[in-house]
């Protein structure tokens, strides 16, 4: 499980950053509020979309449950882990992969697994078990000993999956992970997705594209500014949504937090 | 339960791997120090010996001018090796002949030269010659003939004179150099050694820190490091052995490099000066030579991998880094201006202390209190600068500097 309650992020504006805000009409601010008294639950066995358009605020919100940034207040807890007192155990319990992945080109396949598993501090045996389970369904065994510079786009997002899982966490995180990836290789990361959930894992994914959410989402939130617009199960999202199309209603919650904050965006 | 290597132990195992496959970093820390240098010293050096020979064999044409044709000076020159003396008796056209390399030089002897020696007075001659890089040897080789001649004469007037040629010389000075082959040795190339190792440990660690932070931050491996279970200090660590690893491994290839440039690349070399190389490869000294190089290796390390995480990509490292590269030399060379000694201010600036320290150590007249004061100060520097590498990779503004 995952909760997160009241975060909140603020980044300092480089210089050059300051002037393509102000190039764009913004205003002159020093620092950016990315992200704002955030909160939500995802829980184990199901699917938590984190929908937002570009620069809403999601992968910061991410980064931040995956402990890469210290947010400036709020609480995280990862399987019960509190991830801001104990960010290492937290790790321990999570995997996050994310579509700008890429892997040691000068490793093989099966070298980028074994250190990603040594790093979690997995055993021998245990590491042995789960490698060839996973090399087995994702069919790594037939290119385990080619180096990654040498492999295909599918073929290295499958490396990148079993090294993102290989010590077996309890939570998954995926930021954007099909974007510029293939129709074959993003349908491998959805199925992917699938098969977390039926595993009974806690899968919390960010994405701007709602057919994505449409295909895997049990429960949603939409992310705008940094803000929470919207947070419940995707079939309420959609009984709530009436005529409308699913898209529709997602710009209409974005357009509805425009007209009352004003707010244009975050940096990533 | 046999388990994978611990956290530390499996980045450096990994990253040492990783960087093995590196061709820029299997250039700058193998094919660098132990063939290229080594090929292009022994190649300058012998080029340097085979113009010297050539400058020194080189058959000379000297003009005379002997307006009386009575001091003997051109069959003087004429009889020596490798001169050949032409009489002249133009003297307005020898500047532009000597110029247009017609003639190698010219002697001009003064109208009443034999008048002036007869009184026991000395002779005027003038030399003509066209100073450039070359003519050193020459000059040297004319001066010295010049220099036999007068002593001809001198001869003559001691025997007119009955005296011996000894009354010339007031006080007789002998000179005794206290000082042993090897500390000899030690002024000739004890600047040298560590001006090469402190190069090498420099660029030799230099690819492998840009490649392990802001190669990694460039390829997008970094920030799945980075929420793999383990703690930061774990992943600097791991990092920085390796960059200190590679950085040794150049200095030492470097050092290998340069013994056997000496040892096969030189013909000639004097036995004293080989025999003095043999002594300096006692392992107290290599042993204590490497002590130094160790916390340099750490200091470059930390100091490196820094700069490295700072940068937004490969190419900005190798920017901010490259210039570094003369930074460090400047005081290595320091160390090389005469009168440049270690002392209790010297032994702590680093970089500087090291090339100080390694001079004195080869010559053998290291003060043991110095060479420790250099160590723990290289040391205290070189985990000072770890604790602040892995401070500087915790900081998100650095890590995600984009």
């Amino acid at each position: 499980m995952i909760t997160v309650q009241h975060l909140a992020k603020r980044f300092r504006l480089s210089r050059q950053q300051r002037r393509s805000r102000e190039d764009v009409g913004s205003a002159r601010d020093s620092s950016v509020q990315a992200v704002d008294d955030l909160g939500f639950t995802a829980r184990p066995g199901r699917i938590f979309a984190l929908l937002g358009p570009n620069g809403a605020g999601k992968t910061t919100a991410l980064r931040m449950i995956a402990t890469l940034l210290r947010p400036d207040a709020g609480q995280i807890h990862i399987a019960g882990v509190d991830a801001l007192a104990d960010p290492v155990a937290a790790r321990r319990k999570l995997g996050f992969l994310t579509g700008s992945t890429r892997l040691y080109e000068r490793l093989t396949a099966d070298e980028v697994v074994r250190y990603y598993a040594a790093l979690a501090g997995v055993s021998e045996p245990d590491y042995r078990r789960r490698r060839d389970a996973l090399f087995g369904a994702l069919g790594i065994d037939a290119f385990a000993g080619r180096r990654c510079g040498k492999l295909s786009t599918g073929m290295q997002q499958k490396v990148s999956i079993a090294r993102t899982i290989i010590h077996d966490p309890e939570v998954i995180i995926f930021d954007e992970a099909t974007s510029g990836l293939d129709v074959i290789a993003a349908r491998a990361i959805i199925q992917f997705i699938r098969q977390c959930r039926s595993d009974g894992k806690t899968v919390l994914f960010s994405t701007h594209i709602m057919s994505e959410v449409t295909k895997l989402a049990d429960d949603l939130a939409i992310v705008h500014g940094g803000k929470l617009l919207y947070s419940g199960t995707f079939a309420e999202f959609t009984a709530a949504s009436g005529e409308r199309s699913l898209e529709d209603e997602f710009i209409r919650h974005v357009e509805a937090a425009e007209g009352t904050t004003g707010t244009t965006g975050a940096p990533r | 339960m046999t388990a994978l290597p611990s956290p530390v132990m499996a980045v450096l195992r990994k990253e040492l791997v990783d960087s093995l496959r590196d061709r820029r970093t299997l250039v700058a820390m193998l094919l660098v120090p132990l063939v290229v240098s080594p090929i292009l010293m022994v190649g300058v050096g012998r080029y340097a010996q085979s113009r010297a020979q050539e400058a020194r064999e080189q058959p000379l044409r000297v003009a005379v001018v002997d307006p009386h044709n009575d001091s003997g000076l051109a069959d003087h020159l004429d009889a020596l090796p490798g001169i050949e003396a032409v009489p002249e008796k133009d003297v307005t056209s020898l500047s532009a002949r000597i110029a247009a390399e017609e003639y190698d030089a010219a002697v001009l002897v003064d109208e009443n030269f034999q008048r002036e020696v007869a009184a026991l007075h000395p002779g005027g001659v003038s030399l003509l010659f066209k100073s450039s890089d070359r003519f050193d040897q020459q000059k040297a080789r004319i001066k010295d003939a010049l220099t036999g001649f007068e002593q001809k004469l001198l001869d003559r007037r001691f025997a007119a004179l009955q005296l011996g040629p000894d009354v010339v010389h007031a006080i007789r000075v002998q000179e005794h150099d206290v000082a042993s082959p090897r500390e000899q040795l030690g002024k000739l190339v004890g600047g040298l050694l560590p001006y090469m190792f402190i190069l090498f440990c420099f660029t030799g660690s230099m690819y492998p820190a840009i490649d392990l932070a802001a190669g990694e931050k460039e390829r997008g491996t970094l920030e799945t490091l980075l929420t793999a279970p383990v703690s930061r200090w774990s992943l600097v660590l791991g990092k920085f052995l390796v960059v200190t690893l590679t950085g040794i491994t150049s200095a030492l290839i470097a050092m290998l490099g340069l013994y056997l440039s000496f040892k096969y690349g030189f013909e000639g070399l004097p036995p004293e000066l080989l025999s003095a190389i043999g002594q300096v490869l006692e392992p107290a000294t290599i042993a204590a030579v490497f002590a130094l190089l160790v916390p340099l290796a750490m200091f470059f390390a930390a100091l490196l991998l820094m700069l490295s995480i700072y940068a937004r990509s490969y190419k900005e490292a190798v920017s901010i880094i490259s210039p570094l590269t003369i930074v460090v030399l400047v005081p290595a060379m320091l160390a090389l201006i005469p009168g440049t000694r270690l002392t209790a201010v010297t032994a702590l600036i680093p970089v500087l202390n090291v090339s100080l320290a390694t001079r004195e150590l080869v010559a053998g007249t290291a003060a043991p209190a110095l060479v420790a004061l250099v160590f723990t100060s290289l040391l205290a520097l070189a985990f000072a600068s770890l604790f602040a590498c892995s401070r500087w990779f915790a900081r998100e503004d650095v890590v995600f500097r984009t």
